[in-house]
């Protein structure tokens, strides 16, 4: 059969190694340990987990910023699992990445026009005009304007909302294929997310760039993504289009990560929520099975083996024993 | 919840002194705050809810230029003490404070008993065994047990950490307790978690909050009552019931406007334009440059704060002077 899936990741491990092994069994921390998903071109998924869940090292491997273990990843119909120097390059034009934190994303003694000028230099842009010309249409794109007041400004003298906007600049100026955006707000006001948040969205929406949204809020999912996928401890344990995994969740995990999230109501000072126990498994050493058994209420003796993914109804995936 | 006032802040005021000028950083602050309730201070970053908190308990940096105003604790001008009196008999034994990120500011070497007791060795001058024991209590109160007084902070979790900070801040029995981020950092099963702790704390111990955070949905999770702060004032006071299902002022309104939910479905909205600096904030009114409803007024004169009805303050022109 034919796909036409921007990316396919086929059961992707990433694995880091803590302690190496001679005489003593080397250590690792799992960070991803066995994903797969596919992305459609254009599409936006939210890669929802919490911290230590494997979200942020899931979008690196993706990237190719680091160096998957194990598994196999298809972007555009070629493999890049493992790519020699030149494919590389070829693959960093494809993507682009925004990172949580713009103080550090930016460097800070370049100007604004030096930093989108960058990318542009790498991949080859000779002329000067051309070059111009994109990266005023960029500034433009983000609204960065009066373009000319901004351009010779440095990191320093923007504002944290200004600073995401020229990282977005920044990752779309190539026109990649594929964006991660890992926290892209979570260091903005609440005012200002929203606002970083519908100007990711249009472009990526504008240009039918791929998006992955890799948050730890949950409220912001549901305006900002096609698709939400559930990570817990290195697995991703639930997916689905983001109504149907927000109305109807299914896997135990999700269902008490979405209790675990207020809105804004004044009945909530009134109530206690329903708090799973414990705490996320240790990675280096996580249970057998069903990462998620030793806190779940539904826990039986078949989730000491690991779960498969099942299908429950279409596009709604759960790995979990008590869906098959 | 009784009727008793237990605080009671008119007209403070806390000015920076900086390089480039004075910064206005609580700027004519007033609420009152009963026994047993909880008032949430929410703004965006910068618009002086952790100043104004400082202020409260007088934590102050050296660069203060006017600190100034009426903080009455029980009835009585606390801001009349002088800092020694301030120091023995207020601060962290009538008032203490949830620091942010404070769940990594324990000191890395030494015991968890010890650091939670010590406020009861400096306030009110116990010995260390008998306050290591009274650190075992407070330590239950929070949910963690008492074997955990000889470990240090690098064996436990983050939430755990958290635990032992709003131990050590209740550790002397204070009357309010000012939380300042308190989960910020944390993830959100475990800021659940301490949501219910902290709710539980305080039927039990009938404590007052002040609960200073940027995040409007999690303030629901305590508060009875709500301040909006903007650029140093507080432009709306009300009741829970009244600012989640109807605030006034139209920077409050936005504010809601922008806050993304869950479970329905709504038209997000941001504020366009960034707050104004602290040093030199727009003349009259210092929302008006961004108010959609901004008129002449606005611009020229600041507005007073208008009572609509008991415990509901806003402070706009649309509301006065029809």
């Amino acid at each position: 059969m034919m796909t036409d899936y921007l990316l396919e990741v086929k059961n992707l491990r990433k694995w880091f190694e803590i302690r190496k092994g001679f005489l003593a069994k080397p250590l690792y921390v799992k960070a991803v340990d066995g994903v797969t998903f596919e992305l459609d071109r254009g599409e936006a998924v939210s890669l929802v987990g919490e911290s230590g869940s494997g979200k942020t090292t899931l979008g690196k491997t993706i990237l190719r910023l680091y160096e998957p273990t194990d598994g196999k990843m298809i972007f555009d119909g070629k493999d890049i699992t493992h790519l020699d120097a030149k494919n590389i390059l070829w693959y960093r034009r494809q993507t682009g990445l925004v990172q949580q934190d713009p103080f550090g994303a930016l460097p800070p003694h370049m100007t604004i026009y030096r930093i989108l000028e960058e990318p542009l230099i790498i991949h080859g842009f000779k002329n000067r005009h051309e070059r111009r010309e994109m990266i005023y249409r960029a500034l433009e794109e983000v609204r960065l304007t009066p373009i000319e007041d901004f351009a010779p400004k440095y990191p320093h003298m923007l504002s944290g909302g200004q600073m995401q906007r020229v990282a977005i600049a920044r990752a779309l100026i190539l026109r990649p294929k594929l964006i991660i955006a890992d926290e892209p707000v979570s260091m903005l006001d609440a005012s200002v997310r929203i606002e970083i948040l519908t100007l990711l969205r249009d472009l990526q929406e504008k240009y039918k760039i791929s998006f992955i949204y890799i948050t730890h809020d949950l409220a912001t999912t549901r305006y900002f993504s096609e698709w939400i996928y559930i990570m817990y401890a290195g697995h991703i344990v639930e997916r689905a289009p983001t109504r149907r995994l927000l109305d109807n969740p299914l896997h135990p995990y999700t269902k008490a990560l979405l209790a675990a999230i207020p809105d804004p109501d004044p009945e909530n000072r009134k109530r206690y929520r329903e708090v799973p126990p414990g705490e996320p498994p240790s990675l280096v050493n996580p249970p057998p099975g069903c990462r998620f058994a030793p806190r779940c209420p539904y826990a039986t003796e078949k989730c000491n083996k690991e779960p498969p993914e099942v299908e429950v109804e279409k596009n709604h995936w759960v790995k979990c024993w008590l869906f098959t | 919840m009784s009727d008793q006032l237990v605080l009671s802040v008119k007209n403070l005021k806390l000015y920076y002194r900086t390089r480039k000028g004075i910064v206005k950083a609580v700027d004519n602050v007033s609420f009152d705050l009963k026994r047993g309730e909880t008032i949430a201070i929410v703004g965006e970053s910068g618009c002086g809810k952790s100043s104004m908190a400082k202020a409260v308990i007088r934590l102050l940096p050296r660069n203060v230029h006017l600190y100034e105003g009426e903080v009455y604790l029980d009835g009585e001008d606390i801001m009349k003490y002088d800092e020694e009196k301030f120091r023995k008999e207020i601060r962290w034994s009538k008032i203490s404070m949830v620091f942010q990120g404070a769940q990594n500011s324990l000191n890395p070497v030494l015991k968890i008993g010890y650091q939670v007791a010590e406020p009861l060795i400096l306030h009110e001058g116990l010995d260390k065994e008998e306050a290591i024991e009274r650190s075992k209590k407070a330590l239950k109160l929070v949910g963690i047990h008492e074997a955990f007084t000889e470990r240090y902070p690098f064996e436990l979790s983050g939430g755990m950490k958290q635990r032992v900070v709003i131990a050590m801040a209740l550790i002397t029995e204070p009357e309010i307790v000012i939380l300042d981020e308190p989960t910020s950092a944390l993830d959100v099963i475990t800021q659940a978690n301490i949501m219910n702790m902290l709710k539980e704390l305080k039927s039990r111990m009938n404590l007052s909050y002040i609960f200073i955070t940027h995040d409007i949905a999690l303030a629901s999770e305590l508060a009875d009552k709500v301040a909006v702060m903007y650029a140093g004032e507080i432009v709306e006071i009300a009741s829970a019931e009244v600012f989640y299902h109807k605030p006034r002022h139209p920077y409050a309104q936005k504010l809601m406007a922008s806050v993304p939910t869950l479970r329905t479905d709504k038209k997000l909205e941001f504020i366009p334009g960034t707050p104004p600096s602290l040093i030199d904030p727009p003349k009259g009114c210092r929302f008006n440059p961004r108010c959609p409803f901004a008129t002449e007024k606005c611009r020229s004169e600041s507005p007073p704060v208008i009572g609509l009805e008991e415990g509901h303050y806003v402070k706009c022109w649309l509301f006065g002077e029809k």
